[in-house]
């Protein structure tokens, strides 16, 4: 019954397959899921495998399990409100509960989330609900209309219940059973949860005497995960900033230059020399060698560069530490003409033709809007630059401002004739990469 | 059997209900555990207190750069080998120049390949039922160790260098095996299949205040409240390195000695606060943005 999971969760990017639900059902036989918050703790443990999947792995789960669609930059709680699920849930409780009590919006909200993660730790923690399964018969009607006379009590026990002593097929055929009788209301579905206490251990429950649980927070965290842009994964197209960096390293990495070399391996030449009891026939390996040389040019003058700046040179800065090889930073305004500078407020000046001393092998990066008067742009200017990509065979640009304005900038339109241009996000930082990386040689 | 049952920390470890289940799960279905997090959220922590509370044999794998499964698993002590092969020639040598003393194998018998086996952790947590194998920071490791581990993993089952013996184990008696990584690299996506994840998410004020009550009982509350007050004011200025459980830890073992007033007074003058700032620019910014002057203080 399971079987739909896989294609509905690789829908959100997430990686299940046939394993995850072989997996899952071990996870049932082992008596490990009894609600539907053991469901979500099992799967997470399975499906996410780093916190940005934590985002996507919660939205999958509620469309899958409850019918709850959250949009993305919608918190939970909206989506919650917004969906069916929720609101017959709320029917139902408001039914049952005393007219006098006054439960706004958050609280039911709120007590939503915790049935939906209760799970049975913390079941474990305040009851054994042994004697629940005999009370809960799956094959009373699923119906809207509800016997008046009912016990309200037992009713909310029936509809769902703690399924520990059930074994798992009797388990797999129960949450079948339970899915059919839904598909009337739900008009069909995947989903084996829909109207009704979906516990019985309710918060405060609408139960008069439902029991109180402390719960583990998973509700709590569910909301916390729809909020934080850390849960999710992260736009490679989105401009630089202290959120992609990392992305944005990790696409720069491709700028290593490897190479191999053969050479002696000494320490295996004794060991396999040993082996054959002091027969020493010389082991080669392969050396790898990574070289990383980059210069990095900065426009830095004028308000368009100023909110990239910071990050740009953090992004080098890390690059640097991170693969510790030369790498040297230069500062422009607008555009480049006899001098670069070596300090941020450019006071110390650098003639281009000591720029251009640096061996060629080294990969250029210039960082810059490439927004200027188009007077700037002289021939002068034109020259310097083209003399740069001349020296440098790897040469690219990377353009913070938006790819929208670059046909309708003179001047951006000019710089690409000099050299490939890149927009300065994750994505086009990998693309200037592999661009370097193809022109290699001459 | 396996040891399955839920376990929730003990008197010094304050066990995350999340992480206690994602550990129950991962040995319920005797598949390790990879937990992932930010430093000092008590990763390593976990299999050490666990081990240690069920009185179950623990064995621990640092991972380093040059890290390999020959370590991890077992070795061939090659020198050994040859030495006590060739001990049959040196003896015969040593009676002809009248030599009275011999030299011995010490037990081991060159005919025997096994004797030479030199188990890693890994072997001798596979060869003792019910152990507990950590396996430390193995983002360290080099990209190919976490792959060479997966045919391990999936057939619980170890081959032994040379003498080819096999040491295997039951699903029922799988070691609990406690994988922890700091994300300072990817690990490949076949070896992360194989486990169940946990990220740690650092602890709120709450749980560090218990924390701190599991470690140092006897500092009061109201010293703990301002530290906390200080050190997540700290985490917010969004540090290059931002101070974790160990840092608070040892800042407050440096104030616990003092009066609950005096603590108070050296907390908010921020003294001692080079055990929670660890970088010069850090400092800088700490010095920038709270106004006092921290560099002074953490001179003493």
């Amino acid at each position: 019954m399971l079987s739909s999971l896989p294609e509905s969760f690789r829908a959100y990017g997430l990686a299940a397959d046939i394993r995850t639900v072989l997996l899952l059902r071990k996870a049932m036989t082992r008596g490990m899921i009894t609600t539907l918050g053991d469901m979500y703790n099992v799967l997470k443990g399975i499906v996410v495998k780093e916190p940005a999947d934590m985002g996507p792995f919660t939205k999958a789960y509620y469309a899958y399990f409850l019918n709850i669609d959250v949009k993305t930059g919608e918190t939970l709680e909206d989506a919650i409100q917004r969906s069916e699920t929720f609101k017959q849930w709320k029917d139902t409780v408001l039914d049952e509960a005393d007219k006098d009590t006054d439960l706004n919006m958050e609280d039911l909200v709120s007590r939503f989330l915790d049935e939906v993660h209760l799970t049975s730790y913390d079941i474990k923690e305040v009851v054994s609900g042994k004697e629940l399964f005999d009370k809960n018969d799956a094959d009373q009607p699923d119906e809207d209309e509800e016997d008046p006379n009912k016990d309200p009590v037992e009713r909310e026990l029936d509809r769902m219940a703690d399924y520990s002593d059930l074994s798992l097929q009797e388990l797999l055929d129960r949450l079948e059973k339970i899915q059919k009788q839904q598909k009337a209301r739900h008009g069909g579905g995947s989903h084996w949860v829909g109207t009704g206490g979906i516990s019985p251990y309710g918060h405060g429950g609408a139960a008069k005497n439902g029991i109180r649980v402390g719960g583990t927070g998973g509700g709590k965290m569910a909301r916390k995960v729809m909020g934080d842009r850390n849960f999710f994964p992260i736009d490679r197209d989105a401009l630089l900033n202290d959120n992609n960096i990392d992305a944005a390293l990790a696409s720069i990495k491709g700028v290593i230059e490897e190479s191999a070399i053969e050479k002696l391996d000494v320490p295996k030449t004794i060991k396999t020399g040993l082996k054959r009891g002091g027969l020493f026939i010389p082991e080669l390996s392969s050396d790898k060698n990574e070289e990383l040389k980059v210069i990095v040019l900065i426009d830095n003058g004028g308000y368009s560069m100023a909110p990239y700046i910071r990050t740009v040179q953090n992004l080098f800065r890390k690059m640097k530490t991170r693969f510790a090889h030369d790498l040297e930073t230069f500062y422009f305004h607008n555009t480049i003409y006899d001098y670069v500078y070596k300090d941020e407020r450019r006071t110390q000046r650098m003639p281009v033709e000591k720029l251009l001393n640096y061996d060629k092998i080294y990969r250029v990066f210039f960082i810059g809007d490439s927004a200027m008067a188009p007077y700037e742009l002289n021939a002068g200017s034109i020259e310097s630059l083209q003399a740069i990509v001349k020296k440098f065979k790897k040469s690219v640009w990377l353009n913070p401002e938006p790819l929208r304005y670059w046909a309708g900038t003179y001047t951006i339109q000019v710089m690409q004739q000099i050299m490939p241009m890149f927009p300065l996000t994750p994505h086009g930082i990998e693309r200037a990469v592999r661009k370097m990386n193809s022109r290699t040689g001459s | 059997m396996a040891e399955t049952s839920y376990w929730t920390g003990s008197e010094k470890y304050l066990c995350d209900p999340q992480l206690a289940q994602a550990f129950h799960m991962a040995r319920t279905l005797g598949m390790p555990l990879l937990i992932e997090g930010e430093p000092g959220t008590g990763k390593t922590e976990l299999p050490l207190h666990y081990a240690e509370s069920k009185g179950l044999d623990l064995h621990v794998y640092p991972v380093g750069s040059k890290s390999n499964v020959e370590q991890f698993v077992a070795r061939f002590d090659h020198v050994k080998y040859l030495r006590d092969s060739q001990i049959e020639i040196l003896n015969a040598q040593r009676e002809e120049k009248g030599l009275d003393s011999k030299l011995s194998t010490g037990g081991r018998n060159p005919e025997l390949l096994a004797d030479y086996v030199a188990k890693g952790p890994a072997a001798k947590a596979y060869g003792s039922p019910n152990s507990v194998l950590l396996i430390d920071e193995i983002d360290k490791a080099p990209r190919e160790f976490p792959n060479d581990l997966l045919y391990a993993l999936s057939h619980r089952k170890f081959i032994m260098p040379e003498s080819g013996e096999e040491v295997s184990v039951s699903e029922q008696e799988m070691p609990t095996i406690v994988i922890t990584s700091n994300r300072e690299q990817e690990l490949p996506t076949a070896f992360k299949g194989r486990c169940i994840y946990h990220y740690i998410h650092f602890p709120d004020k709450e749980v560090m205040q218990q924390i701190i009550e599991k470690h140092y009982p006897e500092v009061e509350e109201k010293v703990v409240k301002v530290a906390l007050d200080v050190f997540y004011h700290l985490r917010r200025l969004g540090l290059e390195r931002a101070p974790t459980t160990r840092e608070i830890l040892n800042w407050l073992k440096y104030v616990r000695e003092a009066s609950t007033e005096e603590a108070i007074r050296k907390i908010q003058g921020l003294e001692g606060i080079g055990a929670l700032i660890k970088t010069q620019a850090d400092m800088e910014r700490v010095h920038r943005m709270l106004g006092s002057d921290p560099m002074q203080f953490s001179m003493n």
